[in-house]
């Protein structure tokens, strides 16, 4: 195929679909499908391209392609059409001009930057994007320096990860990559819309560590992520090391580094392996493994043909908005213009901040560089659930808590246990006993004796919540529900 | 009788077979002698031990009761329990079951966050066990109840299991070999035993969450229709009353005139009086059917791989399954 930069002629990008009725000809104009762009509201995504200028056409109907195309090729300007917004850019740009229209406008494209823009599975964009860079091991090492995992399914988050790769350069056996896409919907978004550049991150991270193969892992829920993800692999050109895309089962806790590894190893049940020593010494197959999100390797990618990772965050916004986003912004800005993207449905009451088990929180002006979430007792995990007005805080904590006493491994005491006394504790307040310090002393031993992250973070809703919402939980050990929404079905 | 049909019994090596459904643990035991300061005492770890090594061998300041460390012939460390949490200076609070000992570690036992995690967790434990100790065959030489009176525990802050309708019937369909799994701990000692020092491959530990149990490789319901072959090396490893050897499953209950082992759960699986074949390898090809029928239907029975209703994406109030969290209130 052509490449999209070639600027001989109009380029008309489709993204969101998954493909194109046959029908569609395009006209006179290069028609490519392009990867997801992370705000499916404004999907199908068409763009029309000539030379600098590209013009946006929001929510377009696929049938309404041709038209369009052939209103720019008479018109020979691709503001005809009626777009709804236009962008000047440079020529043969590889990632997408932001444009005006709902969470496209917010934050920048970097790490996301072939999202929507690149056709997933071609080569020839991603190279014409700088990619394929080929680094040598130093290189890599240098950038692992800087560079931090990216959410709770990286084998190093929030932390540098030269340490770990020396770690695997030096340890017994032959290394392995593991690419850990499962359950964060800004990893599936970058299996599905720019695979190359999380798999170009895992080839120039497996060639600096000798790694011997890359196993890009996903939930099975995730089927276009796998498929593209697949596709992308098959594609790769001269590969330096074997890719495999495996799934496990699409349940939270396969997310875990130790349990992503267990799932590729086929074990039928997952649970936790006891650390230390960690997955860079011992495992998959008992080798020295780096279990790196595609949010991590993206930004490794970029960092490797830029010289320094962008050093920004992919959030995820979904619960009462809009229209759900994932979107990219520099590590200085707030959960307000996060939230912003999405834009709140109603009124907001609070944000759930850091994934399944997140902490709750009102305060919308706390930084989303993993520093400031945590000093703010907040997850970092990419993913902010809003919840409005109308919601019940109470109620939701409840519905995290009995989620994770339901869906841990069943390994350790206090996860395994702890989630179900917890979540005992939280319905007592619905009876009037509500006891915050024993709440919290259970969640302080859930945080510092669970065998891994799920226990470790299963109490965070609740702890945050008591601390920013207590008057909540008295008011229904008062019989009392402020929102109003969770009490009725008790007493009905 | 043992010897017909022989040739039917080139199984492959039986340790492909094995499916425990437990985690391929890293080794944490000691490759060369360490020093170890526990409670300002100097220690010597010697190879193949760990930090719990250490703690036994001196008087610490507090009780460390480390419940589900066995600490022989090659089972565990399974560090599930958590009642072995000791403060660490170089890495806080670690399970010392399981911590790979560091040369010049310093430990103390009587840390206010370690003591408090022990405490809490022997209390966890405890809210998951049928504590009807008067009428458990293993009263008086039981490892929780043992560590539930070194930890002078009185009144645990979450309770026992004494909801009699959440109890599992005990399984009493073996001739040798009783299960009460309202008495598991889920230390995992007997899955290992079976699987890692018999290589039988009967015993797994199934399901996830709260559903978490021991249950058999074969998908069996009960020990009698397991490929059991009765060696009770399970029962030796178990440290409470929730595997006992047949005979012996009220030898040290109290004699209440109306209350016995037996009867101390209510509901049991009894043996199908059918008679069995040789306990050989040969059992596990034509033991597999479903269709015996047991006395009691009192259900029990776990799914699978326990990965239940991780497909259920129907839409609700709050999204996915997933999304939305679990039932609530």
């Amino acid at each position: 195929m052509t490449l999209l930069t070639a600027d001989d002629g109009p380029v008309l990008r489709v993204a969101g679909p998954s493909r194109l009725p046959e029908s569609v000809s395009g006209a006179d104009s290069a028609v490519a499908l392009v990867g997801p762009t992370g705000v499916p509201a404004v999907e199908p995504l068409v763009m029309v391209t000539l030379g600098g200028r590209t013009a946006f056409h929001a929510r377009c109907p696929t049938d309404r392609i041709d038209e369009i195309a052939t209103r720019v090729g008479d018109a020979g300007d691709v503001t005809a059409g009626d777009p709804d917004d236009v962008r000047d850019h440079e020529p043969g740009r590889s990632r997408l001009p932001t444009p005006d229209l709902p969470g496209l406008r917010t934050g920048v494209r970097d790490a996301l930057g072939a999202c929507g823009w690149r056709r997933p599975t071609d080569p020839d964009d991603h190279e014409a994007a700088g990619g394929f860079t080929d680094p040598d091991p130093e290189t890599v090492m240098e950038v692992g320096a800087e560079l931090d995992g990216r959410g709770w399914g990286d084998l190093r988050q929030d932390a540098p990860l030269a340490e770990p790769w020396r770690d695997v350069r030096e340890g017994d056996g032959d290394p392995a990559v593991v690419v850990n896409a499962h359950g964060n919907p800004a990893d599936a978004l970058l299996l599905e819309s720019a695979p190359l550049e999380v798999l170009d991150g895992a080839a120039g991270l497996a060639g600096s560590l000798g790694a011997e193969e890359v196993i890009v892992y996903a939930s099975s829920d995730d089927e276009r992520a796998v498929q593209t993800a697949r596709e992308a692999a098959a594609n790769y050109p001269a590969p330096s090391v074997p890719v495999d895309v495996v799934t496990g089962p699409a349940t939270y806790r396969a997310a875990e580094p130790s349990m992503a590894i267990e799932a590729i190893e086929g074990n039928h049940r997952l649970e936790a392996r006891i650390r230390p020593p960690d997955l860079d010494a011992v495992g998959l197959h008992g080798r020295p493994t780096v279990v790196h999100t595609p949010r991590t390797l993206a930004q490794l990618s970029v960092a490797l043909r830029e010289g320094a990772p962008p050093e920004t965050r992919a959030l995820s916004v979904t619960g009462d908005v809009d229209h759900p986003a994932t979107v990219e912004v520099p590590e200085t800005e707030t959960l307000e213009t996060v939230v912003d993207a999405a834009a709140v449905a109603g009124e907001l009451k609070a944000v759930s901040v850091g994934g399944q088990f997140g902490g709750v929180t009102d305060d919308l002006s706390v930084g989303v560089a993993p520093a400031e979430l945590g000093a703010a007792q907040l997850g970092s995990d990419g993913v902010v659930r809003v919840l409005s007005a109308d919601r019940c805080v109470v109620e939701f904590v409840g519905q995290r808590t009995q989620l994770a006493a339901e869906e841990n491994c069943g390994r350790c005491v206090p996860c395994r246990e702890g989630t179900t006394q917890l979540a005992g504790l939280l319905r007592e307040v619905y009876d009037g006993g509500y006891d915050p310090d024993a709440i919290d002393e259970l969640i302080e031993v859930m945080t510092s004796s669970s065998i891994c992250a799920f226990g470790v973070q299963a109490g965070r809703p609740a702890r945050t919540a008591l601390s920013a919402f207590g008057d909540e939980f008295e008011a229904h050990a008062d019989g009392r529900c402020p929102a109003g929404s969770c009490l009725e079905p008790l007493e009905a | 009788m043992s010897s017909q049909r022989q040739e039917t019994a080139d199984a492959p090596p039986l340790t492909e077979e094995i499916a425990p459904g437990t985690a391929s643990d890293p080794p944490v035991e000691r490759d060369a002698p360490a020093t170890v300061t526990v409670d300002g005492t100097t220690v010597t770890v010697g190879v193949g031990e760990t930090l719990i090594d250490a703690i036994e061998r001196i008087e610490t300041d507090e009780n460390v009761p480390a419940l589900c460390h066995y600490g022989r012939e090659g089972i565990g460390p399974r560090s599930e329990c958590r009642t072995c949490m000791v403060e660490t200076d170089d890495h806080g609070v670690v399970p010392a079951c399981s911590f790979p000992v560091e040369d010049g570690m310093t430990v103390q036992t009587g840390a206010a966050d370690a003591s408090q995690a022990r405490d809490v967790n022997l209390d966890l434990v405890l809210s998951n066990h049928n504590l009807r100790c008067t009428t458990c065959g293993k009263n008086g030489r039981c490892e929780l109840q043992d560590a539930a009176i070194d930890a002078e525990v009185e009144e645990p802050r979450y309770g026992v299991l004494d909801d009699r309708d959440e109890y599992e019937p005990i399984d009493d369909s073996s001739s040798f070999i009783q299960i009460d799994r309202n008495k598991c701990i889920l230390c995992n000692r007997c899955v290992e035993a079976c699987n890692d020092v018999q290589v039988e491959g009967v015993l797994r530990l199934e399901g996830s969450g709260s559903d978490t149990r021991i249950g058999f490789q074969s998908d069996a319901e009960t020990m009698e229709d397991s490929t059991c072959v009765s060696c009770g090396h399970c029962a030796t490893v178990c440290p409470t009353g929730s595997l006992v050897e047949k005979g012996i499953e009220d030898a040290t209950t109290i004699p209440l005139p109306g209350f016995t082992q037996k009867n101390s759960v209510g509901k049991s699986y009894e043996n199908t009086g059918k008679t069995k074949g040789p306990m050989t390898a040969k059992k596990r090809g034509d033991a597999s059917g479903g269709d015996r029928s047991r006395t009691d239907g009192g259900g029990g029975a776990a799914t699978g791989g326990g990965e239940t209703a991780e497909s259920d994406r129907a839409s609700g109030d709050w999204g996915d399954a997933a999304e939305r969290g679990g039932e609530w209130p």
